[in-house]
């Protein structure tokens, strides 16, 4: 495990030396600062009409269909290149003939993952302390917590799947579209099949809601920590952690 | 140092190596050569544990390659083909890098880096990016790369392809320089390459090995070009009969005159033999000559050999 630091220091520079983190970041810093405007927008004109606003966390992440967009084009932006690029270019081979476990490798690539996800996410807390300081709005601080640990939880769950997908292929595009279509599947289709559930009264809609990504992060917002679904995140996040180094391995099998 | 000993890969249907089986000593500067697609860089990768046989044993300085790869290793410096490197990166930051993941010793870093970028002649690149550097540089680069943790053992597969003649002759230095210290095993299918560096010769075709043997005993192998106006199954037997004969071919056979290549154990030169007795048969000598077969004219031969005989047998046997 002590070729850790090196390998990620790696991962996380070759990130800057094209423009896509950088165009991720921007697209992020700009996302939070619409979601900013727009819930002060709210705050201003009538807070009492719009239940949801009391809780600014809320309606700044978890109903944020933008935020969400973004997240799912992001985070597949973030991890197709991770394996798949070594596999494209050789480099791999060079990776895994020196004295470099399989292991350090895929956890190497995992940790840079998940602090590009951390850099994605920043601009959102940034702007709160503005809230309630120079806004003097006092919402209640304690969902940031709960909000804070269940998204760290949930982008791990994210990377783990981009990297395994990214280990998947020697196609970067092909990566990244398996790991859209799976965060999609959780996200988009997980809150749709639970409005279908609910509308056909079947007992299903209990199942699917927990599925569903949209209501984990809603729950976390309004302050409750499940650790049902955090279990769920970080059980998903090992396993596919787990798949990612035996394909590594069995590559040596050729 | 190396040792194999009936090592097979197997790719689906493809049978890419085939019981190889062969060792390498320390010092040795050993060619590893064949045409494209014979193994190579299949065994070359097995040895440095990126692929894993699929039966046989393989092991370096006594570390097995599937139970013990991490020990390999360490012990083995590997420079692949075509020098897969990360664009982005420079010269120094790379080899620093790859020092790191090779446990070199923080105290030793900075002198091993200097040392490989002096003996590879990359000094005044070591700010250079990866990714425009000519692939001269970058051959140069990977070679750097492989010596950094100062190996027993050097692989190199095909590391002058793709060289200008320049580059060629520097890099052939460099590796008989290199041959003082490390052991090295290098694949490359150019004849000339092995004839400049290497001590002996492994050859492999088809996935077996044809010819393994030291460089000089290779070049000394001759064959006697014996040309003779006689009755062409006498001569034969005559030919045949003579000390030290190992085997003939009949050449050409036009009007009566018969031409055979004679080859001889090599101990002693039976010219004088054989024409003495096509002269008591009473038949008439017109030539007799000795042909020393050149590495390329081995390699040809043996290839050809290889690749008509072997995918019979394996029909048949299926």
């Amino acid at each position: 495990m002590k070729h850790i630091p090196t390998l990620v220091k790696r991962e996380l520079s070759a990130y800057f030396f094209g423009p896509m983190a950088f165009l991720i970041l921007l697209a992020f810093q700009a996302i939070a600062w619409m979601n900013f405007y727009d819930l002060l927008d709210r705050l201003v004109r009538n807070p009492s009409t719009l239940s949801g606003v009391l809780d600014p966390l809320n309606f700044y992440i978890s109903r944020s269909i933008t935020f969400w967009i973004a997240l799912m084009v992001a985070i597949p932006a973030l991890t197709m290149r991770l394996l798949a690029e070594e596999k494209r270019s050789g480099t791999i081979e060079t990776l895994l003939t020196v004295p470099v476990t399989e292991t350090e490798v895929v956890v190497s690539k995992w940790i840079a993952g998940v602090a590009m996800y951390f850099a994605l996410l920043l601009p959102f807390a940034v702007y709160l302390p503005f809230l309630y300081y120079q806004g003097n709005y006092h919402y209640d601080v304690g969902p940031l917590y709960s909000l804070t640990i269940g998204m760290t939880t949930l982008g791990m769950m994210f990377v783990a799947i981009g990297l395994f997908f990214s280990a998947l292929t020697k196609n970067q595009i092909v990566a990244a579209i398996w790991t859209f279509a799976t965060m999609f599947l959780l996200i988009f289709l997980a809150e749709a099949g639970y409005n279908f559930a609910v509308a056909k009264g079947s007992a299903w809609a209990d199942v699917m809601q927990f599925l569903s990504i949209f209501y984990q992060v809603y729950t976390f917002g309004l302050g409750q920590l499940d650790l049902r679904f955090l279990a769920v995140h970080l059980s998903i996040c090992a396993f596919m952690l787990f798949l990612t180094i035996k394909l590594v391995q069995w590559r040596r099998a050729g | 140092m190396i040792e194999v000993e009936q090592l097979s890969k197997r790719f689906g249907d493809v049978r890419a190596v085939r019981n190889l089986s062969f060792s390498v000593g320390r010092g040795e500067i050993v060619g590893f050569l064949g045409p494209n697609g014979a193994g190579k860089t299949t065994t070359m990768r097995m040895l440095t544990t990126y692929l894993t046989p699929t039966s046989g044993r393989a092991s370096i300085s006594g570390h097995d390659v599937l139970d013990d790869p991490l020990a390999v290793r360490k012990k083995v410096g590997y420079l692949p083909e075509n020098v897969p490197l990360y664009p982005e990166m420079r010269v120094r930051e790379y080899l620093s890098y790859r020092a790191k993941l090779k446990d070199v010793p923080r105290s030793k870093r900075r002198s091993a880096i200097d040392y490989v970028l002096t003996r590879c002649g990359l000094i005044d690149f070591d700010r250079r990016i990866l990714g425009q550097l000519s692939k001269g540089y970058r051959q140069r680069v990977g070679l750097a790369e492989s010596l950094v943790h100062d190996p027993d053992l050097l692989i190199l597969d095909e590391p002058t392809a793709g060289l200008d003649p320049i580059q060629v002759r520097e890099v052939r230095s460099l590796i008989r320089e290199l041959g003082e210290r490390h052991t090295i095993l290098l694949s490359t299918h150019i004849m000339s390459e092995v004839e400049a560096v290497c001590g002996r010769v492994i050859l492999i075709a088809a996935g077996r090995i044809v010819i393994d043997d030291r460089l000089d005993r290779i070049q000394t192998e001759s064959a006697i070009v014996i040309q003779v106006r006689g009755p062409e199954p006498a001569v034969r037997r005559a030919i045949e009969s003579a000390r030290g004969v190992r085997r003939v071919t009949l050449m050409s056979e036009e009007g009566g005159v018969a031409a055979f290549e004679v080859h001889t154990d090599g101990e002693r030169d039976i010219r004088e033999d054989l024409a003495a007795r096509i002269i008591q048969n009473g038949w008439a000598l017109r030539q007799i000559d000795v042909r020393r077969s050149s590495l390329e004219e081995r390699f040809v031969r043996a290839v050809s050999e290889a690749s008509v005989v072997p995918d019979n047998a394996e029909i048949e046997a299926a």
